[in-house]
């Protein structure tokens, strides 16, 4: 370490530790990054093109592979092994970690859905939560970049809720498939659209990522760089510039600060030899994840800072936020013993539903304030544990109910927008400590009822689709029953927010915290409100913006 | 009286890996000979059921299983052979096997579940220490035990040991389960249905069930996705017309 002199310290290498590293690195800084996971190489660990039949429990999920045998995460899921978080009394909270190299970029969605200008200044609109620190023409610029590094395919569909890409920027999407086709005709007798998913998923090879070959789910992690994760791209092309080293399995405990209460660098542990060291820097950039980096802050308390650095305003930790989900799905008798053929595509949306309602919202027509998108669960999957059909009987006739019954059913997963609220925040646990001797996080969670009015339109609408397409859906479940537990959505967002008073928020627009000026944070936590277009487009694009700024910020000297 | 369905099952190999199909071979081969020696005496001396006062129900003792799991961080790539030890007894695992084939037969070409090792597979799964898969563990280990007390009951016999028409008589009763179900054959009829779930899970997600079910995924493609085929447009077609659904049909 000694021989290579780093100016920046970056802790985290999902989305925004990546993109950050990655940009710094292009334009000529010294970059170390921070791991708390191992190292990990989707090139030689995916597993591509495994049959559920060859791994154990034929691939099914449970407490050590939530999401599966050969979901890419590592070391983690709803719990990592030692290291444990807690809730409030009547709080139920899913805190989804990955301890790897990537972090979550290697398994997630790969939906990249812009936000807009409608979402950027939804207070001034309807009084809730908080506007971001800019304008969506400040972004747009930095959205077109992130989506060509990337690789993003889609169109542009000149919906309220979709903004157009620039020119040339996206890639072209799939063909949708049979039941994307049917839900689109379905919502559009409704007067709902149906439009091709964006989504980080090469259709055309860039630099040495391969296109989609149309096989092997994504969420297994993607040998050929097709589907987006921070291993097959920005962390080996930050690498290839000689401006980037990475330390794994090296867990951040605190930022350390001088008297005067400027960053210093940080304490981490090295979890192979469990020992504890300090390392200095002159800018620290936190990407650790939404509650990861508002843990680390809190749990770096001086003379300078006593409730935690850069935490002068109270809000770390403050406006935690997920997604809203819920699901409603049915068999569609019309589909029962369709024609096969491949439907694997890119092994996810290629038609989604994005949100209609901007004009009825703005009219008043609506009881609830934000929106929400569908994504479409169908098609013909690969067999698993599960197999569906009535199942009665036995034989030649039970074996040919599951036959008709395979590739029949259409579900709508919810995906909405929630609002920040006083009963939902984390903070330190005093008591717990995880195996490294770091206090835990502790979370509170509620919806509240903003959420529920919009959970229930969603069901109500799902059903109504169904309902066109032949489907008997029965009662709906109340939207108390039906809305996804706190966290469950992995779309946490807001504990280190930004906004334009230091007094509300904890970062200014660039991510740089208002009380440190050489402490900056590049995840989701910065995030003013919690769009329902998923995160991860947005993490990358404010941390290629933010880190060009820092980079300025260097080269006038201010840093 | 002999396996009249299990005419040298076994000696199909599909080119398939499935994991333990060896073991399995071999504890069939055992449990051929001890099928009427070893078993659920005391259950059937326990006699009745415990929720309902209608039919029985075994008394088993189960000890939960307290191996530990593969872990967070398996091997995907050469996913472990062994991860747990199995615990079904030769005696079991036949009762698996033919319970198996009657549930998916061989028909023409396509293998029966048996022939694709799925006792192994259900061996595995009811052995694994997780939670889920533990209380499946209970399910089925009842089910099998009520399955040869009612063999006993009904035909003096275990269940392997019967003719195909008696093994027929007891399956035709508890192969439907529904609201309809006469109350004796409710919880074996709901532990069944759970059992034949498996049998079907792992039959269908073996290369020869994902041929029968028609699933064609899992190839690369060269080139952009092709979509829909010829035949799946016009059952599209079809289906937007006879659901008055066509003039809002899909454009690009």
């Amino acid at each position: 370490m000694a021989k290579f002199d780093h100016k920046v310290l970056v802790v985290g290498s999902g989305a925004g530790g990546a993109m950050a590293a990655y940009t710094l690195a292009k334009l000529g800084h010294k970059v170390l990054m921070l791991e708390a996971g191992r190292d990990y190489n989707p090139k030689t660990e995916s597993p591509m093109f495994k049959r559920n039949s060859e791994a154990p429990l034929m691939g099914a999920g449970n407490k050590d592979k939530n999401f599966g045998f050969y979901d890419a995460t590592v070391d983690g899921g709803w719990q990592v092994p030692n290291e444990p978080y807690t809730e409030a009394e009547g709080t139920d909270f899913y805190w989804w970690r990955a301890r790897m190299l990537g972090g979550r970029t290697n398994h997630w969605g790969r939906y990249s859905l812009r936000f807009s200008e409608h979402d950027f200044k939804a207070k001034s609109r309807d009084g809730h939560g908080a506007d971001w620190p800019f304008e969506y023409q400040d972004l747009a610029p930095w959205y077109d970049k992130t989506e060509a590094i990337v690789g993003v395919c889609g169109t542009n569909t000149g919906l309220d809720d979709m903004p157009p890409s620039s020119e040339g920027i996206l890639q072209p999407p799939p063909k949708p498939r049979v039941p994307e086709l049917l839900v689109a005709a379905a919502a559009k007798k409704l007067g709902i659209p149906a439009v091709p998913m964006h989504r980080a998923v090469l259709t055309r090879s860039i630099d040495d990522r391969m296109a989609c070959f149309y096989a092997t789910p994504c969420g297994h992690g993607c040998s050929i760089g097709a589907a987006f994760q921070t291993t097959t791209s920005l962390i080996p092309m930050a690498k290839k510039t000689g401006n980037l080293e990475v330390i794994t399995d090296a867990m951040v405990k605190s930022v350390s600060v001088d008297d005067n209460g400027r960053v210093t660098g940080v304490t981490y542990v090295d979890k192979k030899t469990a020992t504890e060291h300090a390392i200095g820097a002159d800018v620290v950039i936190l990407a650790a994840s939404a509650c990861e980096s508002a843990r680390i802050m809190l749990n770096s308390k001086s003379a300078a800072h006593p409730n935690g650095v850069a935490n002068s305003s109270g809000q770390v930790g403050r406006n935690l936020m997920d997604s809203t989900g819920a699901w409603l799905g049915a068999q569609i008798p019309a589909l029962k013993g369709r024609p096969r053929y491949n439907e694997d595509g890119h092994t996810a949306n290629h038609l989604f539903i994005p949100w209609w309602g901007h004009k009825a919202q703005a009219k008043g027509e609506l009881a609830f304030p934000r929106g929400y998108h569908f994504e479409i669960s169908s098609g013909f999957g690969q067999p698993g544990s599960g197999v569906s059909g009535d199942k009665q009987g036995y034989g030649p006739a039970l074996k040919q109910q599951v036959r008709d019954a395979y590739g029949s059913y259409v579900g709508f997963a919810l995906r909405g927008e929630m609002l920040p609220n006083k009963d939902t925040y984390m903070e330190i646990d005093p008591e717990v400590k995880d195996k490294w001797g770091i206090p835990v996080a502790k979370f509170h969670f509620k919806w509240s009822d903003r959420e529920l009015k919009q959970i229930e339109h969603g069901l109500q609408t799902a059903k109504a689709i169904l309902e066109t397409m032949g489907a008997k859906v029965g009662t709906l479940p109340s939207p108390e029953k039906a809305i996804s537990k706190g966290g469950e959505i992995i779309h946490e967002v807001g504990t280190t927010r930004m906004g334009s008073s230091p007094k509300e928020s904890v970062t200014n627009q660039w991510g740089q915290t208002w009380d440190c000026d050489n402490l900056f944070v590049m995840d989701a936590g910065v995030f003013a409100s919690n769009p329902h277009k998923n995160c991860t487009l947005t993490i990358m694009t404010l941390a290629m913006r933010n880190s060009t700024w820092l980079s300025e910020q260097i080269a006038k000297g201010a840093l | 009286m002999h396996h009249h369905d299990r005419n040298n099952p076994y000696q199909y190999k599909s080119g398939m890996t499935r994991r333990e199909s060896l073991k399995w071979l071999g504890l069939l081969a055992a449990g051929s000979a001890v099928t009427l020696s070893g078993g659920c005496s005391k259950a059937l001396e326990a006699g009745v059921a415990d929720k309902s006062n209608v039919g029985h129900w075994p008394a088993l003792n189960i000890k939960p299983v307290t191996a530990t799991g593969y872990g967070t961080d398996p091997n995907m790539i050469m996913p472990p052979q062994s991860p747990w030890p199995l615990t079904l007894s030769a005696a079991q695992l036949t009762l698996v096997a033919i319970l198996a084939d009657w549930i998916v037969p061989r028909e023409g070409d396509i293998p029966s579940a048996s022939e694709l090792e799925v006792p192994a597979v259900i061996d595995e799964w009811v052995s694994a220490p997780y939670e889920g898969q533990q209380r499946d563990r209970i399910t089925i280990l009842h089910a099998l035990a009520w399955i040869d007390d009612e063999a006993q009951l009904r035909f003096k016999a275990k269940f392997a040991a019967l003719s195909r028409a008696q093994q027929q008589a007891i399956i035709d009763d508890i192969a439907y389960y529904s609201d309809d179900t006469p109350e004796q054959f409710k919880r074996i009829g709901k532990a069944f249905w759970r059992f034949k779930e498996l049998v079907l899970g792992a039959f269908f997600c073996s290369p020869e069930g994902c041929k029968d079910i028609g699933y064609l995924g899992n190839v690369p493609i060269a080139g952009d996705y092709p979509g829909p085929n010829a035949e799946a447009k016009a059952h599209l077609d079809k289906v937007l017309d006879e659901l008055g659904l066509s003039s809002y049909a899909y454009q690009d």
